[in-house]
């Protein structure tokens, strides 16, 4: 929820051929989210998660075209996907590691389960590791209190996260990774 | 013998009926209820029994019973009800919606959780009941990003309920049976969030729903009037819902019968059960539901196995970060919506409680809660932008042995301009971040005290 200071008079924007609002999504949310809503702005969480999901990111040209789909200004869009932390403007790792480190976390050790996840990759919270596979990162409340240390890996829950436990998951993940398959689509 | 807080739930829990839970299940035994099991256990008895009323009444019947919001709040559901323009006999309301508050993020807070992880039919019927009472065609679940699983599962749960007649074209509410008298259709659905806490607070949730950045609206208009796409609007949370069912089939007597009564002459009371999710160091923390005004003491020493390696209570957090603390000498608290004025803390919250055990590090609780609010702040009013980041860096530094006695003043001068003084902010975080702030700093001060160095002000003595 930071204020993103940028040098927009000089700034370019990647490109690719292919777009990332894919021919799927646009019938997706032709077909299922649009008549949802009284406005096509409504629609905009929504395209961005499935761009996230797909991507793992938000490229600016991922906004562009959600914009130019959902018959919006590019800034309109920019500034709702700067807004919530689950858009990554920036590529990631594969695997996003979030580890929970709001109160009923904290005082049961999550410090125990960042640390060792950390000595595992060779990465601090915030980084990615070289190999692009993981990016670790803590957050505010997983509401898991009742079952903390929480912990997630993509998009599945860890509860009454142990070092070791996370360490092992870790180690799956790479061996799966090692093997050719991903552990799980790339980004659930 | 004492009270027990469970004797008028009927030997079995209310709106834990199918999730197990103690002492009338084991937590082991849970599992997802899906529309048929829903069904056979007396699912959408109450919102058939309501479709049978008129929608006035039904509305009146839940003002009779009065269920105050699980949200945090605890403002009475039928009144907030009664807020929305009237509808006129044989003319077109328009659209009007429901938006169900299901961004569960405060910190310490698990409990609506337990209904969309398990039993995501009676949210869905509480919906319907709604929707009928009020007139409202469109219902959003507004959920929480990091809610997956839970996404999914009410995803399916919507699905069965469409396919049963319960939402749509055909659903129940549009056919002749709807003593509304004018047939409708009710639509819901899911709607997820991206991971911003202030996206619970009512307005910047109706922002988070129309695409826009989660930034509180200035009121009024109140949403009831305009609210989502400018149209009027109820904002409910997902416990306060999944009450109504049984409201309706059983009647506000039989839930007036549960809880305690208001302390304060002519004030409401606290009436019926609430889920209660206990975390921090106790042996068996988990979500609960307890009538409400069970003390705390009861809550930890009787059903969670009392405090984690028999050690003393030191401190607990009500329900949620935005409430405040409760002192060692406060275990007795009871938790009701009388627990602000009676225990000067913000108030009852979301009733799932945080205990911290004697070895608990004051001045570490204070810098994590003065980090989560800072964090989360969404930047549109200056004293909190500011005023949360001021309020980290103290307590950081102070916690580091770094601070210096004027800094304690300088953090509760904060707090409160940023909090308490009425009116300098747009919606309730900062408040929530001057309560907790304030009064973990007042109830635990010696320790704060003990972490900074002592400031001297140099005295010069004329010797003459």
């Amino acid at each position: 929820m930071a204020w993103i200071v940028k040098p927009s008079g000089t700034m370019g924007i990647e490109r690719r051929d292919e777009p990332y609002l894919t021919q799927s999504m646009r019938d997706r949310l032709t077909r299922e989210v649009l008549p949802r809503y009284e406005t096509t702005h409504a629609a905009l969480l929504p395209a961005l998660h499935m761009i996230q999901h797909e991507h793992g990111w938000v490229p600016a040209q991922a906004m562009l075209e959600v914009a130019s789909f959902l018959k919006l200004e590019p800034a309109e869009v920019y500034d709702t996907a700067s807004f919530y932390e689950e858009y990554w403007l920036k590529p990631r790792g594969k695997y996003l590691v979030s580890i929970c480190r709001s109160i009923a976390c904290e005082f049961a050790g999550h410090e125990r389960v960042t640390q060792a996840v950390k000595d595992r990759l060779g990465i601090d919270v915030g980084e990615t590791t070289d190999d692009g596979l993981f990016t670790l990162i803590e957050l505010e409340c997983l509401g898991s209190c009742g079952t903390a240390p929480a912990a997630l890996v993509n998009e599945s829950l860890h509860e009454n996260a142990t070092p070791e436990g996370l360490v092992r998951t870790i180690d799956e993940i790479c061996r799966a990774e090692a093997a050719g398959s991903s552990a799980g689509a790339p980004h659930h | 013998m004492a009270r027990l807080f469970t004797e008028n739930m009927g030997g079995a829990g209310i709106l834990t009926r199918r999730i197990p839970t103690p002492p009338f299940g084991d937590m082991k035994q849970r599992h997802v209820v899906r529309y048929d099991e829903y069904v056979r256990t007396g699912g959408y008895v109450g919102l058939r029994k309501a479709l049978g009323m008129k929608p006035g009444d039904v509305t009146e019947e839940v003002k009779k019973s009065v269920l105050r919001g699980r949200g945090g709040a605890g403002f009475p559901t039928g009144l907030k009800w009664t807020f929305l323009p009237k509808v006129e006999a044989g003319k077109d309301p328009g659209a009007r919606y429901l938006a169900i508050n299901a961004d569960e993020s405060e910190p310490g807070t698990f409990k609506d959780r337990l209904l969309m992880d398990f039993d995501p039919h009676l949210v869905l019927e509480g919906i319907a009941i709604a929707c009928h009472a009020c007139r409202l065609n469109k219902a959003y679940i507004f959920i929480r990003g990091e809610y997956h699983h839970q996404a999914h599962v009410l995803e399916e749960a919507i699905k069965e309920a469409y396919a049963n007649g319960v939402f749509g074209p055909r659903g129940m509410h549009n056919t002749e049976a709807n003593c509304g008298g004018e047939r409708f259709q009710v639509d819901c659905y899911v709607h997820r969030g991206a991971g911003a806490y202030i996206c619970g607070e009512e307005t910047a949730l109706l922002e988070g729903l129309e695409g826009k950045r989660g930034w509180p609206r200035i009121k009024p208009p109140f949403p009831a009037i305009k609210g989502l796409f400018g149209r009027p609007t109820i904002i409910n949370n997902v416990e306060t819902l999944a009450h109504l069912p049984s409201i309706i089939e059983h009647g506000a007597d039989w839930f007036l019968k549960q809880g305690v009564p208001g302390g304060a002459p002519g004030a409401p009371g606290s009436h019926g059960t609430k889920l209660m999710g206990m975390s921090g160091h106790v042996n068996r923390p988990g979500c609960y539901e307890f009538e409400l005004g069970i003390p705390l003491r009861l809550f930890v020493e009787h059903y969670c196995g009392g405090i984690r390696g028999g050690k003393k209570f030191k401190a607990a957090i009500p329900g949620g970060v935005s409430m405040g603390i409760l002192g060692t000498d406060q275990y007795d608290a009871e938790l009701d919506f009388d627990i602000g004025r009676k225990y000067n803390v913000l108030g009852l919250g979301t009733a799932c409680p945080t205990v911290f055990d004697e070895d608990t590090d004051m001045v570490a609780v204070a810098r994590n809660i003065a980090r989560f609010f800072k964090h989360e702040s969404c930047g549109q009013c200056t004293p909190c932008r500011e005023g949360s980041g001021w309020l980290y860096q103290l307590m950081t530094r102070i916690e580091d042995g770094h601070g210096k006695t004027k800094d304690l003043d300088l953090a509760l001068e904060i707090a409160t301009s940023m909090g308490s003084m009425p009116g300098t902010t747009i919606c309730g975080l900062a408040d929530g971040n001057n309560w907790a702030v304030r009064t973990i700093m007042n109830k635990f001060r010696s320790e704060f005290e003990a972490r900074v160095k002592r400031t001297y002000v140099p005295v010069t003595v004329n010797a003459g």
